[in-house]
């Protein structure tokens, strides 16, 4: 605007604007003739200007069909409808749905006299105080909620006491019909409708939706009942502080059941403590222990560097360095692979890493998708914690179950994997189609899948898992006693992470069933033991004869196994090698 | 278009009127189309309250009162004396918003405010008229010729962009808006020729990059907002999304006064201030709007003819400086609460709760009508009798 190179010297009457038009003579004339003539140009612009805002206003409240009245949904097809799907279960049963009630506010300027107002509402409603109440209705304010979801039975008599100001908000609340009984596979929505965790929080989007259609999850009710129940059992029975199980589908990845406790009612938000809320089964990340020793086995097996039968030196304890590995029984002599399951040695597993070495226990591992969180649609995702460099005694300990910590999913999908085939599939909380299982990677041959199922069998038949036979159902598995870490760093033998590992049928695995106990206390029953055998195996078989039949698995006639399991519960007194 | 022509005083150049003819000279009609408006608005500071008259509408009609009696006085001063004293006005309003950047009463986030005890005192509303005041001046008297200097333009572009960085700082985009755009209008009216104003746009649309990262973040939002509203409806997405919504609620002929349930229940924020256009429409609907938008152009009507009947060069710019300010609130309030703009904060005037905006909008109406009393003075570039 201000470069010298522009002539400064524009004749006026050579200007093309009042060019034609100059009648007036002199410099201030023509001034005030481009003047006018601006004015009515600025002019007609503001004119133009109102009239695109005219324009806009009549296009916003009259002609726009997109700002109008949007009819009310229940008037346009007479079906009831809700802000959130319903979220159901395998077989259709409710697990959490929404009920239309009414919340009661009032507006405060048109109450005329604040305390008889809230003498009455609070004798109609006792859990409200009468103080609180009056503090409210005397507020200046134009609206102010008193209570939310009240019942139809409430809200009339709230109508009969005719104060006028108090008015009432249709609305929607969240109900969870099962209560806890699948707390932390559903999670929860707030009092706004928005999901906070659970399914409720990864499908907020989904639920929100017109459709209406309900959102069907792999869970099975029957089989959550009776995991939970089995688990709260064992919970109080010894003295633990929580405890996680897991039923899934080997064959498509579905979850049929999901616990962890203690859990909470998501129809109580108060009981959703901290500890509550925390989801063992996928966001707890734990060293699992000897269950490991399966994944050790299979890897040697399938890398074809040992069979059932191979022998290994469990003489002696390992030392390194400072640093033993011993076996809690030991047997100091030559162990079969088949023994090292059984009697769940720990020196056994740890030489069969070592034959296997450590790329290729880590390439394994990863196969079996112990590396990585697993693909569950909850938010509530914990990710496995191992070594960043590999070394050799870390293949030692992992090869039983320390110094790679993952979740109990993990565990669950991973021996799953081992008995199906060895199809690595990604596990679900979705309703898969009928007989349509995720496409899923191959981590292991057949072959390999086969042997893990004779060893798995072999320590239930004869070794620490014999607790988890079910009448009528082989079931085959691996015990798991994790100490958990101190306090101080250190492992603590008190403290223990008893699991088990079971698959059934053993000869068709359908199903995996997992159940972990947290810090459970021996007890005379047991021994004093607190141990996977002892403790977590005896849930698992009774949750598979209890599950079995739900799940239309017709029993077995296997005299020998069914006796065996009689003679295993009936006799107590017999000191059993449930060691670890 | 011109009002009032038979009241045109018989006057020799430079003579001087008496207190009783410039009384007499006064548009009374132009009080009556103001208070017209103004009394829309404590109609709905007054729903606004939910039909109450306290908080909003007794202040305003107080504020609306003493702003008249303001306007007259303003009126009956000599436009010659506000010539003369345009700069100084400038440089106190100039001195003022420095101030406020050092010792401003921080309120709502922004910088705006010095507490003079009685009044909250917004030094950029002063400025609006004091810019005017100013590049009125100094065109006043200029020849085309002047105005074809590039040179003779650099001191009135000085006094539209420091005072509107200043209030950029604060951070006040709304009215950083407007001292540019008025300060546009006024030399586009001055006759400044048409490339240049294509020049200055060119290189503020060049600019314009390197101008976002000096933005607050809350104000990309809104302009990142208004290009797609629905992009997040329940935070920066909210007024506007509610503004529509109660604006297509109101429908043909509104839900009645009072009855406007989007803004009773606080859907609608800031329904006193920035928003009360929607208010207005959702309780009297599309012909309520329609309603006022006419009174609006009334009143810039009646700005226009006394502009075009003013025989001297300043008072033809002051008012029509200050008729373009008057229009620019209008447009940019209505269109922001539609969504044809970005959100900024500007008033709705004279129906828009504020105390500082009303009494500067009537200041300025003031020295319209003082225009209008003294058209047919003609006078040179210093306010003499012909210098």
């Amino acid at each position: 605007m201000t470069k010298r190179f522009f002539s400064a010297s524009t004749a006026p009457a050579a200007d093309p604007r009042i060019g034609g038009r100059t009648v007036l003579k002199g410099v201030r004339n023509d001034a005030l003739e481009t003047g006018r003539l601006r004015l009515l140009v600025t002019g007609a612009a503001f004119l133009l200007a109102f009239g695109v805002i005219a324009y806009r206003l009549v296009e916003v409240t009259a002609i726009d069909p997109e700002h109008r009245n949007r009819p009310v949904a229940s008037a346009k097809d007479g079906k009831l409808r809700f802000d959130r799907a319903d979220i159901v279960d395998r077989n259709g049963v409710v697990l959490a749905t929404g009920l239309p009630t009414v919340s009661l506010y009032a507006n405060p300027r048109e109450i005329r006299d604040p305390e008889a107002a809230a003498l009455s509402i609070a004798r109609v409603l006792p859990d409200l105080n009468a103080a609180d109440l009056k503090a409210k209705l005397a507020a200046e304010k134009g609206f102010v909620y008193l209570k939310r979801n009240l019942t139809p039975r409430q809200q009339y008599e709230i109508n009969r006491l005719g104060v006028p100001g108090l008015n009432f908000e249709a609305g929607e609340r969240r109900l969870y019909p099962q209560g806890p009984l699948a707390a932390h596979v559903i999670g929860m929505a707030d009092l706004d409708g928005k999901g906070i965790a659970g399914i409720e929080k990864t499908f907020d989007g989904q639920l929100r939706q017109e459709t209406g259609e309900p959102l069907a999850l792999s869970i099975d009710v029957r089989v959550q009942h009776v995991l939970r129940t089995e688990l709260a059992e064992a919970v109080q029975r010894f003295q633990a502080i929580g405890a996680t199980g897991v039923v899934l589908d080997v064959r498509t990845g579905e979850i049929l059941a999901m616990v962890s406790l203690p859990d909470f009612d998501p129809n109580q938000p108060s009981s959703m403590t901290p500890v509550a809320q925390f989801n063992r089964t996928t966001l707890g990340v734990y060293e699992m222990g000897s269950t490991f020793k399966l994944f050790t086995a299979a890897a040697a097996l399938d890398a074809g560097i040992a069979n059932t039968q191979t022998l290994y030196d469990a003489r002696e304890p390992i030392k390194i360095a400072s640093f033993q590995i011993r076996d809690y029984h030991p047997l100091h002599r030559h162990l079969t692979v088949e023994e090292i399951m059984i009697h769940s040695s720990n020196i056994g597993a740890a030489r069969i890493a070592l034959d296997l070495g450590t790329a290729g226990q880590k390439d394994f591992m990863k196969r079996i998708g112990m590396l990585k969180p697993t693909a569950l649609e909850l938010p509530e995702q914990g990710s496995p914690l191992y070594p960043t460099t590999w070394r050799e005694i870390n293949t030692m300990t992992i090869a039983y179950g320390h110094g790679l910590s993952v979740t109990p999913m993990h565990l669950a999908a991973g021996v799953a994997t081992l008995v199906n085939g060895g199809i690595h599939r990604p596990v679900t909380l979705l309703k898969r189609p009928a007989g349509e299982a995720a496409p899923g990677a191959r981590a292991l041959s057949a072959k390999t899948s086969d042997q893990m199922r004779r060893l798995m069998r072999a320590v239930v038949e004869t070794g620490t898992g014999g607790k988890a036979e079910a009448a009528g159902y082989r079931v085959g598995g691996k015990t798991g006693t994790a100490e958990k870490l101190g306090a101080g760093g250190g492992y603590a033998r008190k403290a223990l992470l008893s699991s088990f590992v079971g698959a059934f049928p053993i000869d068709e695995p359908r199903y995996v069933v997992l159940a972990m106990v947290d810090e459970p206390k021996g007890n005379k029953e047991t021994f004093g033991y607190a141990t996977g055998g002892w403790i977590a195996a005896p849930v698992v078989g009774r949750i598979v004869a209890q599950i079995g039949p739900m799940l239309g698995l017709a029993p077995v006639e296997a005299p020998g196994a069914s006796a065996k399991a009689q003679q295993a519960s009936l006799t107590t007194g017999e000191r059993k090698v449930a060691a670890n | 278009m011109i009002f009032g022509r038979e009241f045109r005083p018989t006057l020799k150049r430079g003579g001087e009127m008496t207190l009783g003819e410039k009384i007499w000279h006064i548009r009374w009609t132009l009080v009556l189309l103001l208070a017209v408006i103004a009394s829309v608005g404590f109609l709905m500071l007054y729903s606004a309250a939910g039909g109450r008259v306290d908080p909003w509408a007794s202040k305003q009609m107080t504020r609306f009162a003493v702003g008249v009696a303001l306007m007259i006085g303003v009126a009956l001063v000599d436009i010659r004396v506000w010539l003369r004293h345009a700069y100084t006005l400038y440089g106190i309003a100039f001195l003022l918003l420095i101030a406020v950047d050092i010792f401003g009463h921080i309120g709502m986030g922004a910088q705006r405010w010095i507490n003079l005890g009685f009044i909250q005192l917004q030094p950029s509303e002063i400025m609006k008229i004091a810019l005017v005041l100013a590049l009125a001046r100094y065109f006043h008297g200029a020849s085309l010729e002047d105005i074809g200097r590039p040179l003779f333009l650099v001191p009135p572009i000085a006094l539209v962009f420091a005072p509107a960085a200043l209030v950029m700082r604060q951070p006040d985009l709304g009215t950083a808006i407007l001292l540019i755009a008025s300060g546009g209008a006024l030399f586009f009216l001055a006759g400044v020729r048409l490339w240049k104003f294509a020049l200055v746009i060119v290189g503020s649309l060049a600019a314009l990059p390197v101008g976002w990262h000096f933005l607050r973040e809350y104000q990309k939002d809104r302009i990142l907002i208004f290009l797609d509203p629905d992009e997040d409806p329940l935070g920066a997405g909210y007024h506007i999304t509610q503004s529509k919504i109660a604006l297509g609620s109101g429908g043909l002929f509104g839900k009645g006064f009072l009855q406007g349930s989007q803004s009773h229940l606080n859907y609608l924020p800031e329904k006193q201030t920035d928003f009360i256009f929607t208010m207005l429409s959702e309780e009297f609907g599309m012909v309520g709007g329609l309603v006022l938008l006419g009174l609006y152009v009334l009143l810039l009507v009646y700005a226009y003819a006394i502009a075009m009947s003013c025989r001297s060069h300043f008072g033809r710019l002051l008012a029509l400086g200050i008729a373009s300010i008057f229009f620019l609130y209008v447009f940019i309030n209505i269109g922001m609460v539609m969504g044809l703009l970005p959100v900024v904060g500007v008033p709705l005037p004279l129906i828009s709760y504020g105390g500082t905006a009303m009494l500067s909008l009537l200041f300025g109406f003031g020295l319209i009508m003082g225009v209008s009393v003294h058209r047919d003075l003609y006078f040179g570039r210093r306010g003499g009798v012909d210098d």
